[in-house]
């Protein structure tokens, strides 16, 4: 009786054990003989959703032994990423933003790739600032699958009514004809510009400061608040620019400009296809940004493939984001103009160079300041973009809205040190 | 030194058998974590790219005091929990009373004012978005009569108050059904009693009610600081993760989950508030155990 008493004890507990551990177990193995290796990404709209699947078909047939899986993480990306490196779930080939690789590349989850390229993959084919993005003392850790700088959208009609003959090549040109597009009774505004540092970072330094200096913020050095003073002196002093939310457009530039609220906007790549679609009968043409200082800059925003230092299919996952990021592969993905190749010789291939809306874009490459600048940058930019508001709405002088957010981010910083 | 008995220790022996399941499963879900989060709270982690420590002391707790992001959060999180808690008890008690009133159709509105419970917070808070909406249905409502409207989701002045409303809405019933029970334990005879004496319905409430409820009150308040004070995903859904418009949704709790999975490297940090916070929620509960001493009538 005893004894029995005993071994049922004993089952019941070894029984919910079983249930329990045989939650954490864990199944991988590929039937047919293939590698089966993961690609996690952002969902992008069903278009461009549907050309990644043809360039991973296209790969697949090529490299019959590897079945890509696509994982698309539609929210919350890097949260999620994160979570799923600390736990040793994430794919073996992520898209990374160059905004948040270097904060990534220094914890080591990301693989270092020069040891996989070779001399037929022509590294120097690709748009240096987009590859410098995702180095690190010379180590490369992604690569570049797109990107889009910022063109100057304007509108042709409305330039013609206030006849104006070519878009503005100056910063002080643009000003003075921003007034003449200017129609407060009808909300129309010369420039519509969201009041964010992620668009004016190459304005910012122009005249020799720094944004960040060895991981500080140390935005609120005069050169800085002198190079960026045009912006707020255009919405507070001229009126003659806005931020789309003023008009009622949300977040979007594009937006305002479809609507015909702002005669120009500085915008990327995206804006072209949101424009076809929501506005097909707007009538516009792109320039490069207007100088600042007698100099030419934008900005440049690029996502890479890069490696799971973990993965156990090293060799398979360099042969999928070489495929991707290779002249065959890209020629494909950006095929659509949904994003600007990396590499030089397609975009020639494709005509984006001399394409009339595109080529202000691409021309724009080579002296893009691309959305990167090490690991403190996500903080610098929140507090920044949060104070900087203050000042764009008039509140407050832009030195000294500045200097408070320098004083945040650097208390901000030093809390994660 | 007493041995025990043979028989003794099988006896101990097979409790302990019968007891191995629960105490693995807290172990390994409630236990260890834990004591692994009181190991974190005193290093700099880093978890991706194989976990790394690095020992810091105290440091991690020391940092509140320059974060001007804890501060605020604490300082929302106080405001919040001062207003929601007194809000949704007295609310609660109210409607359990009046629909202990023996009205006709009590039973139904009972299971209508039951249902907001019964929603998951998370579609709750997106019904909510949808309503607070700048053209919504509440802004809509307001115009109608003629009252000032908001941006309730973008106002930093207001958006912490849209939260707090939504979730007194929420949270209220839950606490009138646990009051509702309570009623039932009122002997009749008490309000028999003061009828005679001449007592209406008010006093009957404040001198009879009231004080027969202190026990449960006490329960209520206790149980609605500890959720109010983990305020989490209403926040987060609002503001997207951020905590905004301008940090004026910040919780602790949101606070916490940014250091911990938003930020590379804090890890360490966001224990180390964790258990700051759960301080703060055992002080503000033994405080409040103090002041409502007595928790039996007689």
């Amino acid at each position: 009786m005893k004894r029995k008493k005993w071994l049922s004890a004993f089952g019941l507990s070894s029984l919910l054990l079983t249930t329990i551990l045989s939650g954490c177990g864990n199944e991988e193995n590929s039937s047919s003989g293939k590698t089966e290796i993961v690609l996690s990404g952002w969902g992008g709209n069903p278009t461009e959703q549907k050309l990644l699947n043809e360039v991973l078909a296209d790969f697949e047939k090529e490299h019959p032994h590897i079945d890509v899986k696509l994982n698309t993480i539609s929210d919350q990306y890097m949260d999620v990423l994160k979570t799923r490196l600390i736990g040793g779930t994430a794919a073996d080939v992520f898209y990374l933003d160059a905004f948040e690789a270097p904060a990534l590349i220094e914890t080591g989850a990301v693989e270092p790739l020069n040891k996989y390229v070779t001399e037929d993959f022509d590294l120097d084919d690709f748009e240096k600032p987009m590859l410098d993005a995702f180095k690190n003392d010379e180590e490369l850790y992604g690569l570049p699958k797109d990107y889009s700088t910022l063109a100057l959208f304007y509108n042709k009609k409305m330039f013609k009514e206030a006849g104006i003959k070519e878009p503005p090549k100056t910063w002080e040109e643009m000003e003075k004809i921003a007034i003449k597009l200017t129609d407060h009774e009808k909300q129309v505004y010369g420039l519509g510009m969201l009041p964010q540092i992620e668009r004016m970072y190459y304005m910012a330094e122009s005249r020799g400061g720094e944004v960040i200096t060895d991981g500080r913020a140390t935005f609120a050095d005069d050169k800085v608040v002198d190079a960026i003073q045009p912006v707020v002196d255009m919405h507070v002093k001229d009126k003659t620019a806005a931020s789309p939310s003023e008009v009622g457009a949300g977040q979007s530039a594009g937006e305002m400009f479809g609507r015909g609220k702002a005669a120009m906007v500085m915008e990327g790549n995206w804006n072209i296809p949101f424009l076809e679609d929501t506005f097909p009968d707007l009538d516009y043409g792109t320039a490069e940004l207007p100088t600042v200082n007698g100099k030419k800059g934008t900005m440049s925003f690029t996502v890479g493939y890069a490696m799971n230092a973990e993965s156990e299919h090293k060799k398979e996952s360099w042969e999928l984001i070489q495929y991707l990021t290779g002249k065959e592969g890209m020629e494909k993905w950006t095929s659509k103009g949904f994003a600007l190749p990396t590499r030089k010789s397609v975009a020639a291939e494709l005509g984006y160079d001399s394409d009339e809306l595109r080529g202000s874009l691409v021309s724009g490459a080579e002296y893009a300041t691309v959305w990167q600048d090490g690991p403190t940058l996500p903080i610098v930019m929140n507090n920044f973009n949060n104070q900087f508001l203050s000042a764009y709405l008039g509140d407050r002088p832009l030195k000294e809205a500045l200097k408070d957010a320098e004083k945040q981010a650097n208390r901000e910083i030093k809390v994660t040190e | 030194m007493k041995m025990f008995s043979k028989k003794e220790r099988r006896e101990a022996g097979q409790g302990y058998l019968f007891l191995l399941p629960a105490l693995l499963v807290l172990g390994v879900f409630v236990i260890a974590p834990i004591l692994y989060a009181v190991f974190l709270s005193f290093h700099k982690v880093e978890l991706i790219g194989g976990a790394s420590y690095e020992f810091r002391g105290l440091d991690n707790f020391m940092k509140v005091t320059f974060d001007d992001r804890a501060i605020i959060a604490l300082k929302n999180t106080a405001i919040y929990v001062a207003i929601v808690v007194p809000t949704q008890t007295f609310l609660a008690l109210v409607l359990a009373s009046s629909l202990n009133a023996g009205l006709k159709g009590q039973k139904f509105f009972r299971i209508v004012y039951f249902l907001p419970t019964l929603t998951s917070s998370a579609v709750l808070t997106l019904i909510f978005m949808w309503m607070y909406n700048q053209n919504g249905l509440i802004n809509y409502v307001l115009k109608f009569l003629n009252l000032p409207t908001y941006n309730w989701i973008g106002d930093p002045d207001v958006a912490l108050i849209a939260i707090m409303i939504m979730n007194i809405w929420a949270t209220a019933p839950f606490f009138m059904v646990i009051y509702l029970a309570a009623l039932q334990d009122i002997p009749d005879s008490h309000y028999e009693a003061a009828e005679l004496d001449g007592a209406g319905p008010i006093q009957k409430f404040w001198h009879i009610t009231v004080p027969n409820l202190r026990p449960v009150t006490s329960f209520v308040v206790i149980m609605g600081l500890i959720g109010t004070f983990q305020l989490f995903d209403q926040s987060y859904i609002f503001s997207g993760g951020s905590g905004g418009p301008n940090n004026s949704t910040l919780t602790v709790v949101l606070l916490i989950y940014q250091y911990a999975f938003k930020t590379l490297g804090t890890m360490g940090y966001a224990t180390a508030i964790a258990f700051m916070l759960a301080i703060i929620i055992l002080v503000a509960t033994l405080l409040q155990r103090k002041f409502s001493k007595e928790e039996s009538l007689y």
